[in-house]
């Protein structure tokens, strides 16, 4: 089990690095870089050997293996550098930004859970067959609704016509409401197919048969033997999905002025803030492969047939 | 959500009407214990009480079905729906107009939005319009330019700067009464150091000079309250200088800040003397400017006098258009900056006014690049500019808040000259001149010259409002006579990047908005902007309009200046340099019963002088 674990640590350390180093070379060897994209703006009116004084000064102008040495030894120990656009040291940015996105983004993913499980119970152990039906064709209609439209469409709607929850001037509380609406909803859909089409396929199992015929309930046997067998594809795909989570959060954020890493994200990306991008990408990499180094541990919690493999 | 309270929240704007003035912004509009509500026999009489409250704030639909749902209730439906209640409760009352508030009061909160978040607050820097409406509004200047006549008057100094005849040496006297927001002294001292900073820069810190004060040697305190302030060269332009927002005077401990520093999440620590001080920032979000109780010394010439009228300006940062537009149209917010000119029908029908401020500087337009093989010929770049219909251009999408422009300045600049003889619209000219030059219709529709494709690039000027789809009606008029536009793709840095390479950019549309004569010395001369690119290979390509731009920046006497700035607009025109658009305004979105907002003299906002009226 620990050497399992010691394992995969080991792996998301090579993929940290790897995801710094492409990164940064990517960032790189685009034209243009964060001293241009502010100094050179025509707003500030300096001249072409201003920029380059003030590239110089910032250290900009070294080879481009100096630098990514002074990035990554700096990652390395902590110091994860200043942003090129504000000067405001970019561990202190974190710091500010992500509560604001882990509540984003933690109350869209229940909202999203409850929704997928809304929608797949109903769809499969629902009483009506229209209702099933309808419930069915949800999934590929939530899955291609754009989350900037969504988005826009709900605070129309929801605030500006009905007043329901104000955009300025909301409470901590209120912030949530719509945001994680609209990201739940492209989250729900994926997971809701998932849900469906494998509590359809152990439902079509001999077993499922043999404990309805002694009597089990509807209720019983959604509980106690199909859900159980059936959360294992959901378990992976929820794991997978954080990414939309993050994707999600930089369109809300954006549209709904909130701070957190995905505004900063869209900053940083139209600003080329290279040590911001650099501590965004480490981050959710970081995030994804915990998230899913955590789901795998999950799997034997939840089947008793995976436990063995596990342990080899 | 409070336990054991239903409490209800309000718009800004609502809550001014609901509340006393000074209460801090996140309270809660009404509150019920709800112990009143759950213990009390007669509950549905304490709701029922508290229903009309709420009807004025709120869409009467709503408390029409809150009003029935409580008569219906037991006590005991109460206790057990009060959660459920209480949310919708909180809900509900979020709507309500801005025709629901009470009565009109001195004082409250204005509620500004915002397109993007400030990037730095050190002044020479603040040209970047979210950037200024702070220092517009937290740090005084020596002198105030009038918006409207573009006079100078005194502010901090008390009368215009003493200038010698060469316009090296200004001296101004400057008041004894005036303290910076954390207590210190504003004196001669400080003042010098704000302009040796400002005037020099500093490398070691990053912080750039100031593009507003040219030539600047050193400052002298003379005695406790006259300064001077000498340059190696004559600079007539400095007492505007000495006025814009790039001078805004900061405290001595703000002047040792970093680059860091001034960044963003420090606005709490930017001290000026101006008539609102940084309360509070959540970091790109929101930041709140409060009126400083003993201001009292705004420019003579000023309609106001004292504090600021208002309490406080919440400014809130809301990137996308239509949440802007949608935000002002329900009353959330009460003035709004950048309002794109296809949105502007909208928000006049909902009874908001649509104010234009003209940033009198140099227009919004492309400019060539003089040096580059295509356009180094006169009658190619006639041509360009005779194949362009800008009325067309305007009236497909802008509106009126964008007046047409008839010379390099915008008619309210310093020194306008009108050129408008030479940007008329004549397509059959244009192809003569292209004919004369040269240039044969190729297979294509394109015009070619000794194989070489009459292709040219044109940047998308990003904080331009509608930079790519004016160029998009400009590249099909201009296909007309065939010619090929291309507009360059990419983001903002590398936009910046390729647009210095003439390669890659051959027009390169841009303003720039500063209310002096040396503006359009700014923005053209080789040392400064360059967006001509006059003399990117080392020689300049035209060095007489070099030596005429360097006329208007350095000759001492007023009237000569004007003369030298006529003659440099006239030479741009006549030598179809630049293709003029409009005369850039910035466009706000008011509220009606905000009174008295205004701006500097190009266009950033003040909160000095507003009121709110109900």
């Amino acid at each position: 089990m620990w050497s399992y674990v010691l394992r995969r640590l080991g792996q998301a350390l090579l993929v940290l690095l790897v995801a710094f180093t492409a990164t940064f070379f990517l960032l790189h060897y685009l034209p243009g870089d964060a001293v241009i994209a502010r100094y050179g703006s025509p707003q500030l009116g300096l001249s072409s050997a201003e920029v380059a004084e003030i590239r110089a000064s910032m250290g900009a102008d070294q080879p481009v293996w100096t630098q990514f040495w002074l990035a990554l030894t700096g990652f390395l120990t902590g110091n994860l550098g200043y942003s090129a656009q504000t000067g405001a040291s970019v561990s202190s940015m974190l710091t500010t930004a992500l509560p604001e996105t882990a509540a984003l983004t933690l109350t869209s993913f229940l909202l999203a859970v409850v929704l997928a499980f809304t929608i797949a119970f109903t769809s499969t152990f629902g009483r009506f067959a229209w209702l099933r039906r309808v419930m069915r064709a949800l999934p590929p209609l939530f899955i291609s609704i754009p989350v900037f439209w969504l988005a826009i469409v709900l605070i129309q709607i929801f605030s500006f016509q009905l007043g329901l929850v104000p955009v300025i001037g909301a409470s901590d509380l209120q912030a949530l409401v719509l945001p994680s609406l609209a990201i739940s909803v492209p989250i729900a859909a994926p997971l809701a197919q998932i849900l469906v089409s494998s509590i359809d396929e152990v439902r079509s199992q001999p077993f499922v048969s043999v404990v309805r015929a002694k009597g089990a309930s509807t209720n019983w046997l959604l509980w106690r033997n199909v859900l159980g067998n059936a959360l294992l594809p959901a378990l992976t795909i929820a794991g997978l999905l954080f990414g939309e989570l993050i994707a999600g959060a930089v369109v809300t954020e954006t549209i709904f002025g909130r701070s957190g890493i995905g505004r900063m994200t869209e900053q940083a990306v139209a600003n080329r803030d290279m040590p911001v991008l650099q501590a965004i990408v480490v981050l959710s990499a970081a995030t994804f492969v915990l998230i899913n180094l955590i789901v795998d541990l999950l799997y034997p919690v939840l089947d008793p047939r995976l436990r063995k493999k596990v342990r080899v | 959500m409070n336990a054991g309270r239903i409490v209800i929240w309000g718009t800004p704007s609502q809550r001014k009407g609901c509340r006393p003035a000074s209460q801090s912004f996140d309270e809660p509009v009404l509150v019920i214990p709800l112990n009143i509500i759950t213990q009390d026999a007669n509950a549905h009489t304490q709701m029922a009480v508290s229903m009309p409250v709420l009807h004025i704030a709120s869409q009467s639909f709503w408390v029409e079905r809150m009003n029935q749902y409580v008569h219906r209730m037991s006590p005991s439906h109460l206790r057990l729906g009060v959660p459920v209640l209480a949310a919708s409760l909180a809900l509900v009352a979020c709507g309500g107009n801005a025709d629901t508030e009470g009565e009109p009061e001195s004082g409250g909160t204005l509620t500004y939005l915002e397109h993007q978040p400030y990037d730095t607050l050190y002044p020479p820097a603040a040209g970047f319009y979210p950037n200024g409406a702070v220092i517009n509004n937290i740090a005084d200047r020596l002198l105030w330019q009038d918006p409207e006549t573009l006079e100078l008057h005194p502010w901090i100094a008390t009368d215009l700067p003493e200038v010698n005849d060469d316009a090296t040496e200004f001296t101004f006297t400057i008041r004894d009464d005036v303290t910076y927001s954390d207590g210190t002294e504003l004196t001669a001292e400080n003042v010098v150091k704000n302009f040796d900073l400002y005037g020099q820069g500093d490398s070691d810190r990053t912080l750039s000079v100031s593009e507003a004060i040219n030539n600047y040697d050193y400052g002298e305190v003379i005695d406790e309250t006259t300064v001077r302030f000498h340059f190696t060269e004559p600079a007539p332009g400095f007492a505007q200088a000495a006025s814009t927002i790039n001078s805004g005077l900061l405290s001595d401990e703000t002047l040792d800040h970093t680059q860091e520093d001034f960044g963003p999440g420090n606005a709490t620590t930017i001290i000026g003397s101006g008539p609102f001080v940084v309360a509070e920032e959540e970091l790109g979000t929101e930041y709140t400017l409060e009126a400083r109780e003993d201001y009292d010394w705004a420019p003579e010439e000023h309609d106001h006098q004292g504090p600021a009228q208002i309490d406080a300006v919440q400014v809130i940062v809301t990137p996308e258009d239509s949440v802007r537009i949608g935000s002002l149209v329900s009353g959330q917010a009460d003035v709004a900056r950048q309002i794109e000119a296809q949105d502007e029908e909208q928000l006049e029908n909902s009874g908001a006014s649509i104010e234009a401020y003209g940033t009198k500087s140099v227009n919004n337009g492309f400019n060539f690049r003089i040096g580059h093989p295509i356009l180094e010929d006169l009658e190619t770049r006639q041509a360009i500019i005779h194949a362009v219909d800008r009325e067309a251009v305007l009236e497909n999408l802008f509106t009126d808040s964008y007046p047409l422009a008839t010379s390099p300045l915008a008619s309210d600049a310093l020194g306008y000259s009108d050129q408008s003889e030479h940007y008329e619209y004549d397509p059959d000219r244009a192809i003569e001149l292209l004919e004369e030059a040269g240039w044969e219709e190729g297979p294509d529709g394109i015009r070619e010259r000794d194989g070489e494709r009459l292709q040219l690039t044109v940047n998308e000027a990003h904080p331009q409002p509608r930079s790519a789809e004016l160029v998009t009606v400009v590249a099909q008029q201009l296909r007309e006579v065939g010619i090929e536009l291309e507009l360059l793709s990419g983001d903002r840095a590398q936009q910046n990047e390729e647009a210095q390479d003439p390669e890659l950019v051959q027009i390169f549309h841009s303003m720039v908005g500063r209310a002096d004569y040396d503006v359009i010395k700014s923005q053209y001369h080789s040392e400064n902007r360059n967006v001509l690119l006059n003399g990117y290979d080392e020689d300049v390509t035209d060095p007489e309009l070099e030596s005429l731009l360097e006329d208007i920046a350095s000759l001492p006497n007023e009237a000569d200046r004007v003369v030298a700035s006529e003659q440099a607009q006239q030479y741009l025109a006549e030598n179809a340099y630049v293709l003029p658009f409009f005369e850039e305004p910035q466009v706000y979105g008011v509220q009606p019963h905000v009174l008295g907002f205004e701006t500097e003299s190009v266009a950033r906002p003040s909160f000095y002088g507003v009121s709110l009226d109900d």
